[in-house]
Order: structure tokens, then sequence, then C-alpha cells
């Protein structure tokens, strides 16, 4: 029933550290909100 | 349908079966049957944690709202990256790192048996309220497109989920996911190439965007602040991180997928795959909702969506009339969408709206109308997006999006059944019941929880007629528990004075205030998320931190 506990904490793949990796996804939400607003001005008549 | 959908749609549904029954084989001990002996790579949960998210309702509901309501929907997914952040960052380590099968169990682990029991009820409740829903969607679909009773669809789309969650356990759930949430990408590709496909030939895709847009539809960023505003960018952010927080970080359905991982690693980017993808995937379909509302422009659409629902009024003389006045105004409202896509002009524009404005005041009181022949309110928005797959697309593409419709119901329920199983079988049974029983009871009776929870969800669709679009009120059900939820596990772990007895005074004060927040003001849902976190860590902060200093 009692299984080991996970400890291992291996690094992320592309990037150096985790939390350059979840910097860069924040910026990719940025960026979409970002655009997602420029499209709504685009096409707001 | 024909019959290339019905081979389509039949061919999914088997194929999704038997795959769920050969992946599940050998799911003989309760680790293997629950987390899947920690075995599951990064790309397989990744897609199943979408998959789980992503529900029937994701198809009908929120194609449907678009059409209805514009694009501003998509705001509510924009704390949904941040939070994953948060929980890859703190959460899924230390879920993991504690050796737990359920996130409840991490709450004794970090305060006492209480806590944890109080946590897994709320789940209980909350999710077991979820699952009926998740599963009347695609019953909605069926009683539409084939005339079948919903109730037989509830009964046939739940006994296939059953059949292979209850033999496979979470290895056939996540392979299935897998599967499905292919078909779905297949699904949402079709409806939107088919939704501009559709348009009129000297409709061309940018001016099906602007006509969108001089309609309101392509709202998909709201600058301005208003509490009582659903959707803007700061409910989205800000209590859309809190509900994804809650969501993604306490809930058994979503913590049980990353529980699966191989290692920390894996889960991390599970959830950063999410945090990528599933923002864009959400606006692809808000976007097939703006473009049927666009083809609708130049194809007479029903005056009602829903038929059934309709029926008692169109029997009637005012309906009749309504219906004569409605085809008016639409060819009125043809004509000036054709002039405005042609010169683009103020006037044509003014013209535009005006047809509109008419358009909608028919509707509306086509509205009234059924309203007062049914006795009871009338909500089309989950029948639009059907309405127009069965009507208008080619064979075999109306059979792939009604199997995505199904995967996407099918994922959602199997997920869930097999987390609330969990709970009940960890968190109840073998903490409170019998601790020392062997493996292979534990897995028995997770089987046995697996098809409790899928004849109570059975039996809780039936009644899900009674309620509104049902994107809202998965939604709604959802934020009235999420953040009471949320508050106990930031306590958990950020605050390293607060005990269980605040943690659990927390919990209750936190769902009093959500309650009387949601009878007592216009506050939109989103922020009840914010509010009963804030008060469950304040009230278990205050009370952990006035402990302490009388120990001391």
């Amino acid at each position: 029933m009692n299984r080991p506990p996970a400890t291992d904490d291996e690094p992320p793949p592309l990037f150096r550290s985790w939390p350059r990796l979840y910097a860069a996804v924040a910026a990719w939400l940025f960026l979409l909100i970002l655009l997602f607003h420029l499209f709504t001005v685009t096409f707001r008549a | 349908m024909r019959t290339l959908d019905w081979l389509v749609l039949g061919g999914s549904l088997v194929f999704i079966v038997l795959y769920g029954l050969y992946k599940g084989r050998g799911s003989g001990t309760i680790s293997s049957y629950l987390l899947a002996n920690k075995s599951m790579p990064w790309w397989a949960m990744g897609l199943s944690i979408m998959a789980t998210q992503a529900s029937a309702i994701t198809f009908i509901g929120t194609t449907g709202q678009s059409y209805v309501d514009g694009m501003r929907f998509v705001q509510f997914y924009f704390g949904l990256p941040l939070a994953l952040i948060v929980v890859a960052a703190i959460a899924a380590p230390a879920f993991h790192r504690s050796g737990v099968y359920t996130a409840y169990e991490y709450l004794e682990k970090r305060f006492d048996a209480k806590t944890r029991t109080a946590a897994s009820l709320v789940f209980l409740v909350q999710r077991g309220l979820g699952v009926g829903l998740a599963l009347y969607a695609p019953a909605v679909v069926l009683s539409v497109i084939l005339g079948w009773g919903e109730r037989w669809t509830v009964v046939i789309m739940g006994a296939l989920v059953i059949l292979y969650t209850v033999a496979g356990g979470i290895q056939a759930v996540t392979w299935t996911d897998v599967q499905q949430m292919a078909i779905m990408f297949a699904g949402i590709a079709a409806a939107l190439a088919g939704a501009v496909w559709m348009l009129p030939r000297d409709i061309s895709f940018l001016d099906g965007l602007y006509l969108a847009g001089a309609s309101g539809k392509l709202n998909a960023v709201d600058l301005s602040f208003d509490w009582k505003n659903r959707y803007n960018l700061w409910s989205g952010l800000i209590g859309g991180l809190f509900l994804q927080l809650s969501y993604f970080g306490c809930d058994q359905s979503q913590v049980q997928r990353y529980l699966t991982a191989k290692s920390i690693a894996h889960s991390r980017i599970s959830l950063m795959f999410n945090a990528v993808l599933k923002v864009p995937m959400q606006f692809a379909i808000l976007l097939t909702g703006a473009m049927v509302f666009v083809f609708f422009l130049f194809e007479r659409p029903p005056l009602l969506f829903n038929r059934a629902e309709a029926a008692p009024a169109a029997a009637t003389a005012d309906y009749r009339e309504a219906d004569a006045r409605f085809s008016q105004a639409f060819e009125e409202r043809r004509a000036a969408a054709a002039a405005l896509a042609r010169s683009r002009g103020p006037a044509a524009l003014d013209t535009y709206r005006a047809a509109q404005k008419r358009l909608e005041a028919e509707r509306t009181a086509a509205v009234e109308l059924a309203r007062r022949a049914s006795g009871r309110d009338y909500n089309d928005t989950n029948y639009i997006f059907l309405t127009f797959v069965t009507r208008y697309l080619p064979a075999g593409v109306v059979g792939l999006i009604l199997a995505a419709i199904f995967a996407a119901a099918m994922s959602t329920i199997s997920a869930e059944l097999n987390s609330l199983a969990t709970s009940t079988v960890i968190d109840l049974y073998r903490r409170l019941l019998r601790r020392d029983a062997q493996d292979r009871h534990y897995v028995f009776v997770s089987r046995l929880a697996t098809a409790f929870w899928g004849v109570y969800a059975m039996s809780f669709a039936f009644f899900g007629h009674r309620l509104g679009s049902l994107i809202e009120a998965v939604n709604m059900v959802g934020s009235l528990f999420y953040g009471s939820m949320l508050g106990v596990f930031v306590l958990a772990f950020g605050f390293p004075r607060a005990d269980g007895n605040g943690a659990c005074l927390g919990l209750v004060a936190g769902l009093a205030a959500v309650w009387w927040t949601s009878r007592n003001t216009g506050i939109s849902f989103l922020w009840y998320n914010v509010i009963g976190c804030l008060v469950v860590v304040a009230v278990g902060a205050l009370l952990g931190g006035r402990r302490a200093a009388t120990s001391r």
C-alpha cells in the first residue's frame, strides 16, 4: 500500500532552471493578452 | 446524421472503449489502479489534464456563448497559466514528495484527520454535482439531433464510461484521454474550418471577422473594471487565478492526473504544456462561435434554437406572427450585413446595427412567448452550435464533431469518476472504516465506488434540463466551493502556525461567506473564489497565531 515518495527534481528541458521556464510561460500569457487586445481593437467597428 | 457520420461516431466510441479496456489491463494493485504506479510520461498527463478540463460543455456551451455574448469568455482563462505556474512550483512537488494518493491526504499530514475528512467531503459534494452536469451535456446533443430521450442518452453514455473506468482505473482513463484529446483537436479544427468554409462566396474570412466585430462578438479583452461584470481582464486574471489554483491545486480530479507522473519534472512539464496551449484552444473554440454567428447573418437561423422547449409556443398564432416578423427582420439584416461587408462605411454600419437590433427584439419577444407557454425559463445557448453542425456541415464532419463532443464528455466523466472513487476509498473508507485490509480488497472497493459514482452521476443528470447555460452552471457551482477549499491549502503550504482547528473553522467561515455573498450581493461569481480563499486564510491564520501565542 505504501509507495516510496518521489524525491527527484530534474531541470526542465530547453531552459536552465524552472523559474526561467515559469517566466517564459508568464511572458507567453501576456503576449497572448496583448494580441487578443489588438484583435479586439482592430475589429471593433 | 448520414451513414458516414454514424460510422465516424460509432467507430470512435467503440475504439475509445476498447482502447480503454486494453490499456487498463493489469491494474490489480491499488497503486496501479489509482496512480498508474507513477509511470506516466508528461505528454500523456498533459493531454489528460487538458481532456479532463475540456468537457462536452466546452464545445456546446462555449460556442453558443460566443454566438450570444461574444468572445469575452476567453478572459475567464487568463488566470490559468499563472495558476499552473504556482501549482507546478509549490503544490506538485509537495504532493509528490509526501507520497499521497489524494490532495486531502496531504492535509492530514499537515493538519489533522478532521481537516482531511472535511475537505474530501466538500470535494465529493462539489465534484458529484459537476460529474452529473458533465454527463447531461451530451444527452442534450442527442436529444436535439436524433430525437432520443435525454435519459436514454445519459444511461448509454454513463454505461460506456463506467465500463472502462471501473475495469482499468486511472491507466484506462489517462490513455483514453490522450485519444479523446486528439479527436477533440480534430473536432475543433473541423468546426472552425467548417464555419469559415460555409460563409457565402463573396464574404471572405476577413469580412467575417469585420462583421463579427461590428456585432460586438470579437470583444476578447475588456480592460474596464467592474465587480458585477462577469468577464473582464481583471476578473479573469485575479478571480480566474484563484478559481484555477483551486481547480488544479486542490481538486482531486486534476491532482490525481499529475500524481501519476514518473517524476516531479514530468508533472511540472505536463502542467506547463497546459499553461501554453489552453488559452489559444479556448480562443479557437470561441472564434468558431463567432464565425457561426456570421454564418447565420446570411442563412436564416431558427427563431428559437431549442425546438423542444419552444414547441408549446410554436403552436400558437402569436408565435407564427413572430416567426413571420423574424423572417422579415432577418432579410433586412442580411441585406444590411452584405452592404456593410462591401462598403464598411459609417452609414452602412448604422443601418446594420439598426437591423440587428430589430432582429434581436423579435427574438426576445419569441423567447418571452416560449417562457409564457412552457411556464419556465427558456435558454437555447447550448443548442446553437449543434444546430449549425447538424444542419449545414458535410457528411463525415458532423460525425467527427459529434465524436469530439462525446470524447470531451467521456474524458471528463471518467476522470471525475476515478477521482471521486479515489477520495471515497482513500480518504473515507480506508481512513475511517477499514485501515488494514489487503491490497486487492481496496482495488475491489475502488471499482465498486467508481460504479456507485457513475450511477449517482446518471441520476443527477436526469435533472439537468432544469439548469440554464451549462457552462456557467458548472463554473458557478464550482465557485461556491472552490475558493474556500483553496484557502485551506494556502494555510497548509504558506502558514506554518496554522493548525487543523483553524483550517476547519476557516473552511466553514469561507463557505458561509461565499454563500452569503452569492445571495446578498451582485458580485460576479469569479470573485467568490477570492472571497472564500481570503476568509479561510484570515480565520485560519488568526486562530493558528492565537493558539501559538497562548501555548508559548
